[in-house]
């Protein structure tokens, strides 16, 4: 069984059909690329699979259950966790907070607690303490620790990208959706990226969804591809398979004219 | 969370909608049976008057809240200081027992005079108390109006005192009466102040929608950054709104002097409240949905207090409920479109 | 600040914090933009040094040094006048730290906020009170009207539960209205609901209020002076702050943090927005109920006029001028915001007050030093050249009298002008005072100075003429108004709150 399932997934806006009918899937331990031409829905499947937004019609399932029409707090709490287009971080807190807050939704101490220091709270800040620091040492050298105090707003663009994908790590999620994790990138920050996507999938065992415009990207790290234009999926498979794909094509770069085609 | 709390979450959320309800039909079921045609009409008219006066009030807070997502607090005083200006525009010109000119000039004077002036008074309001807090975090303008709210109100109260000024419109123009068959009457004021204000209504419609400056002022509204590369004056588009906001809520205080007599330096307070809610309920951002929450919340008003127990007193509590119960059930208003966030 | 700021070039953001020295200073360094921010916000001089100390002691410490004075205020006096005032500061300290969670960790505008201060006195009167007949223990009735006013707050919030934060502010406002109308109405009167088996009950004693409110009588022991109240006050203020400071750090307020931050990426990490937006309502609503108890047993009753916008108004500067956010820039806020009004209350003490405040921004606002110099001598002489011409010109001008203000005073007289009949040319001034500050605004460098002058004289002609007359009533306001407006233009941050990055 898949670990996320959409299963015929539409959605309108106003009469724009954004998505039309889509069937997608990821399988447990393999990374699945999204692409296609803008406008053709890619960041409103994430809005879907992460409750911003409502489905029309079909549904989302992830590990058998059902998670369309979840609010978007408790999806993340079943196992989802995601990474922003424009990266949202929370640039007034300290890098180790961003991450730290992401781990309420497995925590438990109420304010109560908090306020009169009781055992379990001074117990789960320093369990959040430590899981945050092990997931910001995933990423070595750039987020290392005379970083963790530093306001986000004062790191680089690459790391602030990082960080992002470091605090959906702390919500314990089982699959990453990650939205163009190398926009904005040079060749060797985006060598970096790619390597590290690949790290999360072999040795932190994610199961990754990600939106991509970055052919190089896409290639380095896919096991399949899922190739989408005005709302529909037009193909899929290995990259090899879509890249060749004569509607893949087509979305891209347009049809052929007649003239042309003696 | 378990069923259990689930379902008293859903309960205590529908709680406040059915408590309104409740409230509205255990109301009604104390409004006599047997339909008293003078009272009705009398509320009617009375509440249209007022209703177009906070209709004025109203369409100040939805263009400014269009283009600068700002809730203008101090919105409600600029329409006391009109009211104000107009009183003593009054007086400079002689009083109403002798004015210089004769009655109806004098109170287009007053209206002129009024208008420009807090339109002057809303656009200088803009350019040192918002004007640096339009990309600064949501609560800071909100704050800044909060404090240019609290000074207009006591400047009002240290200048000219706490007790009530009286436009004595009997004495200026004289109230004269016209009837139609032996229940319906409407007096002279009532009529200029409903039909001015629809006009100006048309006149603000026609200006949005036909001139360039009105198109600026679309544009503004729906993305800033986007109008400011096309080459649209930001700050000249908001001034302008401002303006024509403020000098709206003028005329809106000296028709409230002119049909209700007494004015007084904390009544922007409620009437800024009331107009804020008809933007809300009639949908904010839209100009027709500005009026027509203004005539909604005048004929509520009206009719509450003419027909409900108690109804004078708790006249702002029946508004108040009216606008709980539309947050409820639509949020975005009568004519307002819902917005939708781009992630 | 935008969220993109990528560069290109040599990669140095994995570089140790020792090898820093090294790296040349350029713009795309990574570490040099960190510290050029760093850089900017340290002050130099002596307020950096004053700031960085500060900051150098432990969290415990800066609990005992905002607290400190108040503990030992009682053994340096006794004046009961002293008492009042002190307690009345720490009851709005502990207002404002309750209104502080729900506006400056949770990021809602709660207009309403003292209508849940007069539920908690309401509430308590009650229960304990000469007027209801009950006499319930202050230690049961007490934690029941915090608690109860818990409840109301979770009400009202519910129906923010899909609103947006600006309508939010509106129905909070009509809130306090709503219970400003029921308060002064719930006198099983003429005007007042039939509840249903009841009939018409008086709960609030109406207009003139819930009055022979019992003092605490808790565990047994008698809170019956002003000084007993203080103590109790200044406990319960202590114990919150430090409670609140716990919070601050643990996940709540992490999450309520996150939540000011950015509530959809919030949302999209597992932080339930809406129910911590209510958990903020609620905790904000009994901190001011619990406030509410203290108020109506110090005043021995509950009085609908109390509670109104001017209050509101106030709590909020506190809360602005300390710092959102911040929970010692409470107190400072509380000490600045509620000295005024009980200084002002002998017009000889606000004279002083207001010269002095004038001075003091003259030289924080004027650098290098001279300048301010400049300007003080300058308005002097200025103001006594204007007296002299006019002694001469315009008799009437000067015929006015200063009462009480001493020695201090009679200077004045030979300074200021004081018209006999001050009515329409004060009213005059006072537009031309507001005028001139605004060109102030616009106006840079030497110029400032120039105008300043004039500026200066002008609104001592203003205070002595008008605003003296009204100093605790609408002078106070006007003050607070422009207060609230200033800071949010030059210094949103407040005194004790840090200046923020902002997405647009």
């Amino acid at each position: 069984m898949a670990l996320l399932e959409l299963r015929n997934v539409s959605k309108a806006f106003g009469g724009l059909q954004v998505i039309d009918r889509l069937d997608m899937h990821v399988n447990e331990g393999e990374i699945v690329s999204v692409i296609g031409p803008n406008g053709a829905g890619k960041t409103t499947v994430f809005n879907l699979i992460t409750g911003i937004f409502r489905v029309d019609s079909g549904e989302i399932v992830f590990e058998g259950e059902k998670v369309s029409g979840l609010s978007p707090h408790k999806i993340t709490n079943h196992g989802i966790a995601r990474t922003f287009q424009t990266l949202r971080l929370f640039l007034n807190m300290t890098v180790l907070e961003n991450v730290m807050a992401a781990t309420y939704g497995h925590t438990r101490a109420s304010i109560v607690e908090a306020m009169l220091q009781l055992p379990r709270s001074r117990r789960e800040e320093r369990r959040i303490k430590a899981l945050a620091e092990e997931k910001l040492a995933f990423f070595g050298e750039r987020l290392a620790g005379y970083r963790h105090d530093q306001p986000a707003y004062s790191l680089s663009y690459a790391n602030r990208r990082r960080l992002e994908i470091a605090r959906a790590m702390a919500t314990n999620a089982r699959l990453l959706l990650l939205d163009e994790p190398a926009a904005g990138m040079n060749p060797h920050e985006t060598h970096e990226i790619t390597e590290l996507i690949g790290k999360l999938r072999d040795d932190a065992g994610y199961s990754i969804l990600v939106i991509e415009h970055d052919m190089h990207v896409v290639e380095g790290i896919s096991n399949r591809v899922v190739a989408l234009d005005h709302g529909v999926k037009i193909a899929e498979g290995s990259f090899d398979e879509v890249a060749t794909h004569p509607l893949v094509i087509e979305a891209y770069l347009g049809a052929r004219a007649e003239a042309e085609a003696v | 969370m378990r069923p259990a709390t689930r379902w008293a979450a859903r309960f205590l959320c529908d709680l406040p909608l059915v408590s309104c309800i409740l409230f509205f039909a255990e109301l009604a079921r104390s409004v006599p049976l047997g339909i008293n045609w003078s009272l009705f009409f009398g509320e009617l008219v009375s509440g249209l008057t007022l209703g177009s006066i906070y209709a004025l009030i109203a369409l100040g807070y939805t263009m400014v809240y269009g283009i600068l997502k700002l809730l203008n607090f101090a919105h409600g005083d600029v329409y006391m200081v009109g009211a104000f200006i107009g009183y003593f525009v009054l007086h400079w010109l002689g009083g109403p027992l002798s004015p210089a000119v004769t009655g109806w000039f004098a109170v287009g004077v007053m209206f002129a005079v009024a208008m420009l002036g807090c339109g002057a008074l809303g656009v200088g309001i803009e350019r040192f108390a918002y004007r640096r807090l339009r990309d600064a975090p949501r609560i800071a303008p909100l704050i800044s109006a909060l404090g240019v709210s609290i000074f207009l109100q006591n400047t009002a109260l240290l200048l000219w005192g706490p007790q009530f000024r009286d436009y004595d419109t009997f004495d200026l123009v004289g109230v004269k009466s016209y009837h139609i068959g032996t229940n319906f009457f409407i007096s002279n004021v009532q009529i200029l102040t409903i039909s001015v204000s629809i006009g100006l209504t048309i006149v603000l419609a026609l200006v949005v929608s036909r001139t360039r400056t009105g198109k600026a002022m679309r544009a503004t509204s729906f993305d800033r950054d986007a109008a400011e590369m096309m080459g649209i004056s930001i700050d000249r588009v908001i001034s302008f709104t401002f303006f024509i906001g403020s000098a709206l809520a003028a005329a809106g205080g000296v028709m409230f002097g002119l049909v209700f007599g007494q004015i007084f330096s904390l009544m922007g307070f409620t009437a800024g409240l009331k107009g804020f809610t008809a933007a809300v309920v009639g949908g904010i951002g839209s100009i027709p949905g500005a009026v027509l929450g203004g005539f909604l919340i005048g004929l509520t008003e009206a009719f509450a207090t003419g027909y409900l127990p108690g109804g004078s007193v708790y006249a702002n509590l029946y508004v108040f409920a009216l606008l709980i119960a539309m947050f409820l059930i639509r949020p975005s208003g009568l004519l307002g479109s819902p917005a939708i966030q781009k992630v | 600040m935008s969220s993109q700021g990528g560069h290109q070039g040599e990669d140095l953001t994995a570089v140790p914090p020792e090898r820093l020295d090294a790296i040349e200073a350029g713009v795309g360094t990574d570490e040099w933009v960190a510290q050029a921010e760093e850089r900017r916000i340290a002050r130099t001089g002596l307020s950096g040094l004053v700031q960085r100390g500060w900051e150098g002691i432990p969290p415990a410490g800066h609990l005992a040094i905002l607290m400190g004075p108040f503990v030992l205020f009682p053994f340096i006096t006794n004046e009961g006048n002293l008492y009042r005032y002190g307690l009345l500061t720490l009851l709005y300290a502990l207002l404002a730290l309750g209104l502080n969670v729900v506006v400056g960790f949770a990021g809602l505008l709660d207009l309403g906020y003292v209508a849940f201060f007069g539920c908690g006195a309401y509430l308590y009167g009650i229960m304990a009170s000469g007027h209801t007949g009950h006499h319930l223990a202050a230690q049961w009735a007490i934690p029941i009207a915090t608690v109860a006013t818990g409840l109301v707050g979770l009400l009202l919030g519910l129906t923010s539960w899909r609103l947006l934060g600006d309508y939010l502010a509106i129905v909070t406002l009509f809130f306090l209205q709503a219970f400003v109308i029921f308060v002064n109405n719930a006198n099983g009167g003429l005007n007042d609901f039939s509840y249903p088996f009841v009939g018409k009950v008086d709960l609030t004693g109406g207009a003139n209020g819930l009055d022979q409110i019992d003092p605490f009588h808790l565990f047994g022991l008698h809170i019956t002076t002003t000084k007993g109240y203080y103590f109790f006050t200044l406990i319960s203020l202590t114990l919150l702050m430090t409670m609140l400071f716990f919070v601050n750090r643990s996940r709540t307020g992490r999450a309520w943090r996150a939540l000011r931050e950015d509530p959809l990426a919030a949302e999209t990490m597992t932080i339930p927005v809406n129910r911590l937006k209510l958990l903020a309502f609620m905790f904000g609503a009994a901190t001011a109920g619990f406030s509410g108890t203290i108020y109506g047993a110090v005043q021995s009753g509950a009085f609908p006029g109390d509670y109104d916008v001017g209050l509101l108004i106030t709590i909020y500067a506190i809360v602005i001028l300390g710092g959102l956010g911040s929970i010692g820039g409470v107190v400072i806020g509380a000490l600045i915001v509620n000295g005024a009004p009980e200084l002002l209350r002998s017009s000889a003490n606000a004279r002083f007050l207001f010269y002095g405040v004038l001075v003091l921004a003259l030289f924080i606002a004027l650098r290098p030093w001279y300048k301010p110099l400049i300007v003080l001598f300058g308005t002097v002489a200025f103001g006594f050249a204007v007296h002299g011409i006019a002694t001469a010109v315009w008799s009437r001008g000067t015929a006015g009298h200063i009462d009480g203000g001493g020695a201090f005073g009679r200077g004045l007289e030979h300074w200021v002008l004081l018209p006999a009949r001050t009515n329409t040319i004060a009213g005059w001034a006072y537009f031309a005072l507001v005028a001139a500050a605004l060109v102030l605004t616009l106006v840079r460098g030497w110029w400032r100075v120039v105008v300043l002058i004039p500026t200066l004289y002008l609104a001592a002609f203003v205070w002595e003429n008008k605003l003296v007359e009204q100093v605790s009533g609408a002078t106070r306001l006007i003050l607070l108004g422009a207060l609230l407006v200033v800071i949010m233009n030059v210094r949103p941050a407040g005194i004790f709150g840090t200046s923020r990055v902002e997405i647009v």
